[in-house]
């Protein structure tokens, strides 16, 4: 039976790393939830781009802009990698760049001129590590992505892309599902492929069937909404891999803080039976003391 | 009778209140609304937002995007809305300057630029 102070005092240290994991969940829940009306609001936006869309294609314009169309040689390509800055969450970064890993090599093999952007302090790590060499980093993303910081990224993406740089933008994030599911997955952003994005295109449209006036016409709206959509779509990026990460180190935390609740038991049942058995130990010393004076 | 109008960025709901008229800063040049307008779509320059409210008048720079008006809502799609009083004039010239300072080699360049300096040129308006 082991010593009986050591035990108490391993038990003693598990207890502060429960606090401590205990309290990191807690942190991660209060993110989580103000990330995730963050992503809300994002969606009433990127809504009103898509109606704004639907209505464009209801009058009859023919949806076409350099943005959306498939260039015919692709000579260079970006990936840009969206990890976090902090650890203890989980699988979360193992998982987008067990995801990146495969893309990169197979964009090398096929691709001249292919480089690599990241975000977040672990994805720097992580792709050194692996030999892959990165040339931006974006280290200053947390829970709450500033729409002007990824506006700036967007920017430049866009710039690069229209005067040729680049021919191809991939981004790999953890997209976000529901609370009990995030995929990690690699999207084309660049070309934009569709606008409208997913579905609700034309059933919202039939209630009201407006004749609308467009200023200054038609194609100068779409001329901007390419764009537009472009840079709201990377923003929901950002947002849905930030929301993800908290979502991750809670799930971490949960897990730790019960692992650690399970270890407290036990060892305090080693411990107690470990300061019986010195008991019963001392008393039988004391019994054979006593026995051997009367004799 | 009211126009309501309502702002909304990629980040919140900027604004959402009852106007009695609205001036936007189109494109091509401000527009104003009056209830009971026609329904449009259109694209925004880079420029003042104006609100009549009975708290009084309202004034916000806009950062391109689109506007929407149907029956008497005003849907207002921008990147940033930011409250006139708010806007400093020594950054919208600094941003003029480094707009002007764009190379513009290529017609790609030269579109890139003329964008930049547009943007800045009504920030400055605004801002005075």
């Amino acid at each position: 039976m082991a010593n009986a102070r050591a035990l108490d005092k391993r038990r003693k240290s598990i207890k502060n790393i429960r606090k401590i994991t205990r309290t990191m969940e807690l942190i991660a829940t209060a993110r989580y939830k103000k990330a995730m009306e963050r992503a809300q609001a994002a969606t009433a936006y990127t809504d009103q781009i898509t109606k704004i869309v639907s209505r464009l294609a209801a009058a009859g314009l023919d949806v076409k802009h350099p943005l959306l169309e498939q260039r015919d040689e692709i000579k260079s390509a970006r990936v840009l990698v969206l990890t976090s800055n902090r650890g203890l969450c989980g699988g979360y970064n193992a998982a987008v760049l067990r995801e990146a890993m495969p893309q990169i090599r197979q964009m090398k093999e096929t691709i001249p001129n292919v480089t690599v952007d990241v975000s977040g302090k672990r994805g720097v790590d992580g792709l050194r590590f692996r030999g892959v060499t990165t040339d931006e980093r974006h280290l200053n993303f947390e829970d709450q992505p500033k729409y002007d910081e990824v506006e700036a990224i967007a920017s430049s993406y866009l710039a690069r892309y229209i005067t040729g740089e680049i021919d191809r933008l991939d981004v790999v994030y953890t997209k976000f599902v529901s609370t009990s599911k995030q995929v990690a997955m690699v999207e084309t952003l660049l070309p934009l492929g569709s606008l409208a994005g997913d579905e609700s295109t034309e059933e919202e449209l039939g209630g009201s069937n407006v004749d609308y006036e467009f200023l200054p016409s038609a194609e100068s709206i779409l001329e901007e909404v390419v764009p537009t959509s472009f840079k709201v779509r990377l923003f929901k990026c950002f947002l849905d891999a930030a929301v993800s990460e908290q979502v991750a180190r809670m799930v971490a935390m949960k897990g730790a803080t019960e692992n650690a609740g399970e270890m407290i038991k036990e060892l305090s049942m080693t411990y107690n039976r470990a300061r019986q058995s010195q008991i019963t130990g001392e008393i039988m010393e004391i019994i054979g003391g006593v026995e051997a004076l009367e004799n | 009778m009211a126009i309501r109008c309502i702002v909304v960025t990629p980040e919140r709901t900027e604004l959402d209140t009852e106007a009695t008229s609205v001036t936007l800063p189109m494109f091509d040049g401000s527009l104003g609304v009056l209830p009971n307008r026609a329904p449009m779509i259109g694209r925004l320059g880079y420029g003042k937002l104006e609100l009549e409210t009975s708290a009084g008048p309202q004034r916000f720079f806009v950062d391109g995007g689109f506007a929407q008006v149907e029956g008497n809502t005003v849907n207002l799609l921008t990147s940033r809305s930011i409250p006139v009083d708010l806007l400093d004039v020594g950054e919208a010239e600094k941003a003029l300057a480094e707009a002007l300072d764009m190379s513009a080699r290529t017609p790609e360049q030269a579109q890139l630029r003329e964008t930049a300096i547009r943007r800045a040129r009504g920030q400055l308006r605004a801002a005075r």
